[in-house]
């Protein structure tokens, strides 16, 4: 089996060491022999978005995501034709927050999101920064999943329909909010850094079977030797917990 | 009077607190509290250097506060790295006398980057020298983007003398925004170790006056290195020191054609060392007496800190992916099998974000010589899982206490290094002394 993932601007919104998660499906597809290929794409690279099963975009400081826009704008089409093609989508924070209506900064300038979605991110002066470790039990296509990571953003994001779980510890897309991040069962965005793959496997697990089935229709994959991930994640929700 | 009472209550909480065995930053912390006015009150020594930026900021502060006593009589510094408003506001209160005269002709401070505007409001500081900015501590600091401006807004009105790394885009933007400064640039030749391309995590990829990308004629590590902007110039400056004919193998590098030792055989000491003479011309501080103090410069805080547990251990503090990598190069150029211990805590002052270890290149561990890597601290098992996802094939460890992690250690028989994150630094030094044989 082959799987080919597009890493868009991955010279530019590699903030939070967000390249951890590119380094875990690959890992974690060649284990299994599956032929994983991660291209990249920076700013004016020609690629065609639609023929990739997997499209990640991390997050990226203010200053350098005001560079890259007029390019990502230029793609919109190339982005809406993907989601057509069932390519699966991740967003990691600045790139969950393009796929909306607009962000507002620090500064009050408003940038116009590529409007995909219907939610919406301004930074909040009178709320503070969501930053910390955090605790989320999202539902994957019927799947219960706990998912723990780090969360490091002052842009709040509001009118989110579908989000990716509920917070048991920490903020998510508001301010002490109750909801983190999107899913749609095709397009998943999260504020969850940390990376969020490293010591989440299973969800690691759920986005190669989703990115897969764009060619291969239901995929089983098979079981891994997970106890140092499953011990990494059991550490920081018993921390959490304050046990 | 309000003052000299603050002070006097200053002064005798540090006696009681040094009786206790405790001190540091404390006495500043009653001082601003009690007045908050009291640094605005003080006479000060007629010349104050300012060290900040991110990286060897400890190391190049107490390089500078040796150098100044080759001219000064009485110099006072921070040399332990209580670097925050309260830690500087100790160190002048200690030195204060009565009459609210600071008993100094110099005082050399280490100043975190986000303390330099609290400073500079209040200390007449003379000169400012910094060597770097680079990724830190996302969780406290915020992007580097917004600690550069700070830094660069604190400087706007600052008359003094500013001495900047002319390989750094980050630190040479400050030269626009500093209007009322004088500037001088030091940096340092292409060499050996320097690189056409970089992969490593780099901030400041685009010209700060223009944006367009900047073009690098060589890279010494991370973003340092010579750029320029093909649109707008930015980044041609004039050097008024620069490092020539640097040799890592010997320990060597030569300025104004005269050779100088490297305090370490690492890109990054040479710079350290580059500033430091740039001071030392600025000041009139003869080249002799900076060779003499680069010939036996050592900073033994557990930075590239050795003990002896019945073989050579070699302790290293890191703290961001640059400072990281340095370490990892230095360590991985011995050819010899070794051990290797990472201790990775996330407390406040380590940075509560370890997000940043996968920035850092950790794959230059991976190699067939290191035998065993041994992981401990409170984030031992994100350390394990970052290795095994980089393929590391040695023997991988995970110890969920830094004693355990040196009987681990001692078991082994390979070269050994620690490193070890800031809040784990000075436990790992204690239990490497006990263990010294």
């Amino acid at each position: 089996m082959k799987l080919n993932v597009l890493w868009m601007y991955h010279d530019v919104m590699d903030l939070y060491g967000d390249r951890g998660n590119m380094q875990v499906l690959k890992k974690r597809c060649l284990d299994r022999g599956i032929d994983i290929t991660i291209d990249t794409c920076g700013i004016g690279q020609e690629k065609t978005i639609k023929d990739y099963d997997l499209l990640f975009i991390g997050g990226g400081a203010d200053r350098e995501q005001g560079l890259l826009y007029d390019d990502l704008v230029s793609r919109k089409q190339d982005i809406m034709d993907a989601i057509d093609a069932k390519t699966f989508v991740l967003l990691i924070c600045g790139g969950y927050q393009f796929f909306g209506q607009y962000y507002i900064d620090n500064n009050n300038n408003q940038m116009e999101g590529l409007g995909i979605f219907n939610y919406y991110t301004a930074s909040d002066a009178k709320v503070g920064r969501c930053i910390g470790n955090i605790e989320i039990e999202a539902t994957l296509d019927g799947q219960t999943i706990n998912i723990v990571g780090f969360e490091n953003h002052g842009g709040q994001t509001r009118g989110v329909n579908h989000p990716l779980g509920k917070v048991i510890h920490g903020h998510g897309n508001e301010y002490q909010g109750g909801y983190e991040g999107f899913y749609n069962g095709q397009v998943l965005g999260t504020y969850m850094h940390g990376p969020l793959l490293p010591k989440n496997p299973q969800v690691a697990d759920f986005i190669i079977t989703k990115a897969l089935a764009k060619r291969y229709g239901e995929v089983q994959l098979a079981p891994l030797d997970d106890s140092l991930e499953n011990r990494a994640h059991e550490v920081m929700q018993k921390r959490m917990a304050g046990g | 009077m309000r003052a000299r009472i603050t002070l006097c209550v200053v002064k005798i909480s540090r006696f009681l607190l040094s009786l206790l065995g405790r001190g540091g930053s404390l006495p500043g912390q009653i001082g601003l509290k009690l007045d908050g006015q009291i640094l605005q009150k003080i006479t000060y020594p007629k010349e104050i250097i300012l060290v900040t930026g991110t990286n060897g900021k400890t190391t190049t502060t107490n390089m500078v506060y040796r150098l100044m006593q080759k001219k000064y009589k009485h110099v006072i510094c921070n040399e332990r790295g209580d670097n925050l408003l309260v830690g500087i506001t100790a160190l002048f209160l200690r030195n204060t006398k009565l009459n609210l005269h600071v008993a100094a002709d110099c005082a050399v401070i280490e100043v975190d980057e986000l303390n330099v505007p609290h400073v500079l409001k209040r200390v007449p500081v003379t000169k400012v020298l910094i060597n770097n900015f680079f990724r830190d501590q996302l969780d406290r600091a915020g992007e580097m983007e917004s600690v550069v401006s700070k830094v660069s807004q604190a400087l706007e009105t600052f008359q003094g003398d500013l001495i900047l790394n002319a390989d750094d885009p980050n630190v040479v933007r400050l030269a626009d925004t500093s209007k009322q400064a004088h500037v001088y640039f030091f940096g340092v030749d292409k060499n050996a170790e320097s690189k056409e391309v970089s992969n490593e995590a780099s901030e400041g990829k685009f010209c700060f006056r223009c944006n367009h990308q900047l073009v690098y004629a060589y890279y010494q590590y991370s973003h340092i290195g010579h750029f320029a902007c093909p649109n707008c110039g930015f980044g041609n400056n004039e050097r008024y020191v620069q490092a020539s004919d640097v040799n890592l193998d010997a320990q060597s590098f030569v300025v104004e054609n005269t050779t100088f030792h490297a305090p370490q055989d690492a890109l990054y000491a040479i710079y350290n060392a580059t500033g430091l003479i740039a001071l030392a011309k600025l000041t009139d501080i003869p080249f002799t007496d900076v060779q003499a103090l680069l010939e036996t410069f050592e900073l033994n805080d557990g930075r590239m800190e050795t003990f002896n547990i019945g073989r050579k251990v070699l302790l290293n503090l890191v703290k961001n992916p640059t400072g990281a990598n340095e370490v990892m190069k230095y360590i991985m150029r011995d050819p010899e099998d070794k051990d290797i211990v990472i201790v990775l805590n996330d407390n406040d002052q380590d940075g509560t974000d370890v997000s940043w270890i996968w920035d850092a290149h950790f794959d230059l561990l991976v190699d067939k010589h290191t035998k065993h890597i041994i992981c401990a601290g409170k984030r031992a098992y994100d350390m394990a899982l970052r290795l095994k996802y980089e393929g590391y094939e040695g023997d991988l460890i995970v110890s969920e206490g830094m004693e355990a992690a040196i009987d681990e250690l001692k078991q082994l028989d390979d070269h050994a290094y620690v490193i070890a994150t800031y809040t784990a630094l000075q436990t790992m030094r204690k239990i490497l002394r006990r263990n010294e044989k």
